[in-house]
């Protein structure tokens, strides 16, 4: 399929207020956060230009923003917010809520490092304090990544086989607010493959009332807490194929969308990291070959679900495996290394697997030192 | 990283080129960089404008790093060696590190003469008096003289990574209309008057 695309320069954030743009939310409601703020900024513009008809609610939190983004979510309509770091552990309540609650909400997080010390710069401490609040969550690599992905969780996560809330997550900085070039599609072909949000799991009904949030009793509710396991295992395949149907028609792809590999099939070394990380690694890939270093990559986009299948088949074909962290779990270990690990574990397979964290605050990670960290992880 | 290609080599040799760019906050410096990306777009370049924030407030010193490649950019640091400095303001000149700068790059700066510290060096220079531009097309906000556009014209004529039309039509593009014409103005007299001399 031929489709006009436009390539613009843009930072990151542009990118995302684009894919809301285009998919034509008819709420949203935000509260500004460094580094997310100008993406709300930039769709209360359109809204007031008249370019996005929505409903843009100002509120005085971000614990009332994503109560409001809820609400309408419960009505059965298309429903945007953003936010990052404090803002998002001010929302914590409403994050659970959303999650365990199934309304496909979609909120980009700018990712920020947590305080003390104040601190503006990445690291992925926000979102993956939320890992288990049944949000899926896909982690990108630069801008253009920003506008495909956060166009394609509309599509995911309001499947009526999902329903579960999207968290595009996004370096703060290193992509937010660099500009670099994306290319768009017509507000018309990014519409037409996402669809209209036409079939809600609830929706309030006037006519037809109904109690919401009740008292659950333990046998309803664990069910309800099991459909959410499974809602998420399915939500593996429908990201593979919302991303396979995103690449026919606009000719970009990620891996399978779950996950990234790159270079050779085979290395010494598989490099598996999260974010922009992943795309400086992809350099040092090259460079470490050139020096003649057998050394590949694997990026996980899609961090929940868990690939849990692709990651075991990758490992199993590799010989040693260096995960990189852009978080920690204090009293253990960076969050990705631990979940590569223990999948490893449960499938049996014994590729030895080195978990380091790095970049955290903002810290610079360039591929110089993923290259040092490539060489010291061979020797051992 | 390597240094030792100079801009039109490493265009045909599809190496990247990496510039620093250090300014006050207020001039504009961000802007600029950001059109700067967009121009070499319209070159059929891959760009990415790097702001560096912080504490940045009006009158400090505001670093923002550019890189431009035949190829999609996939580095995403901040930029340690570059090839290329932009000085917006001249008395910002020391809090570059020169040394790390390419020695067959241009050192772009907002003076009428090669500042002290670089006589003699044998550096390539770029000089143009982009204050007096700015503030002769009214081009101040808040008390700031906005060199942002008119040090992009000078970039352009040191360097010749994007031509002078793309970094106006990139202009045109950010400020639209009524602001274009001056900003544009700006950009081509600084284009016209930029010496470029070995210090």
């Amino acid at each position: 399929m031929v489709v006009k695309h436009e390539t613009k320069t843009m930072t990151g954030n542009d990118a995302a207020s684009y894919a809301a743009l285009y998919a034509k939310p008819e709420v949203i409601a935000a509260y500004p956060i460094t580094p997310q703020t100008t993406i709300v900024e930039n769709l209360s513009r359109y809204v007031d230009e008249g370019k996005l008809d929505a409903e843009f609610i100002i509120v005085e939190s971000e614990h009332s923003a994503l109560a409001a983004c809820m609400g309408a979510a419960w009505s059965g309509v298309r429903t945007f917010t953003a936010t990052s770091s404090q803002g998002l552990l001010y929302m914590a309540e409403n994050v659970f809520w959303t999650g365990y609650g199934r309304l496909p909400i979609i909120m980009p997080v700018v990712n920020r490092c947590l305080a003390p010390g104040w601190n503006i710069w990445p690291d992925f401490q926000d979102s993956m304090a939320f890992r288990d609040a049944g949000w899926i969550q896909m982690y990108t690599k630069n801008n253009q990544e920003v506008f495909d992905t956060t166009l394609q969780a509309f599509k995911i996560s309001e499947s009526k086989d999902i329903a579960l809330p999207s968290m595009p997550c996004l370096d703060g900085f290193i992509i937010s607010h660099t500009s670099g070039q994306v290319q768009l599609p017509t507000p018309e072909d990014a519409y037409e493959f996402i669809g209209p949000y036409s079939d809600p799991i609830i929706e309030i009904d006037v006519d037809n009332p109904w109690a919401f949030g009740a008292m659950t009793g333990p046998e309803q509710y664990s069910k309800n807490r099991k459909d959410l396991i499974v809602a998420m295992e399915r939500a593996k395949k429908k990201i593979v194929s919302v991303h396979k149907e995103f690449e026919e028609r606009f000719g970009r792809s990620y891996g399978n969308g779950l996950v990234e590999p790159y270079g050779d099939d085979v290395a010494d070394l598989t490099i598996v990291s999260l974010g922009t990380i992943g795309d400086e690694t992809h350099e040092a890939v090259d460079r470490l070959n050139e020096e003649g270093l057998n050394v590949n990559a694997l990026r996980v986009r899609t961090f929940r679900p868990f690939p849990e299948e692709d990651i075991v088949e990758f490992a199993k074909e590799n010989h040693k495996l260096l995960v990189i962290d852009r978080s920690a779990s204090f009293g253990h270990a960076g969050q990705l290394g631990i979940e590569v690990e223990a999948v490893l574990k449960r499938n049996k397979v014994d590729t030895p697997v080195i978990g380091i964290i790095r970049g955290l605050g903002g810290e610079d990670v360039p591929y110089t030192k993923i290259m040092d960290d490539a060489k010291e992880s061979l020797k051992g | 990283m390597s240094n030792e290609k100079n801009t039109a080599e490493r265009i045909r040799l599809d190496l990247m080129i990496e510039v620093i760019q250090i300014s006050r906050g207020g001039s504009g410096g961000v802007t600029g960089a950001k059109i700067l990306a967009e121009a070499a777009m319209y070159e059929g370049l891959d760009a990415q404008a790097i702001p560096k924030y912080g504490s940045e407030r009006r009158g400090a010193a505001v670093e923002a790093y550019l890189r431009f490649d035949t190829k999609p950019i996939r580095v995403h640091s901040p930029v340690y060696y570059p090839q290329h400095a932009l000085v917006l303001d001249a008395s910002l000149l020391d809090r570059i590190d020169v040394d790390k700068v390419d020695k067959d790059g241009v050192i772009i700066i907002n003076s009428n003469e090669v500042p002290e510290s670089l006589k003699g060096s044998g550096r390539t220079i770029a000089l143009v008096d982009a204050s007096r531009i700015s503030r002769e097309l009214g081009l101040i906000l808040s008390g700031f003289t906005l060199v942002n556009m008119t040090m992009l014209g000078a970039f352009v004529k040191g360097t010749e990574i994007v031509s002078l039309d793309n970094l106006l039509k990139a202009i045109e593009n950010y400020w639209g209309e009524k602001r274009a014409p001056k900003n544009m103005e700006a950009a081509k007299r600084a284009y016209e008057e930029t010496k470029v001399v070995i210090a």
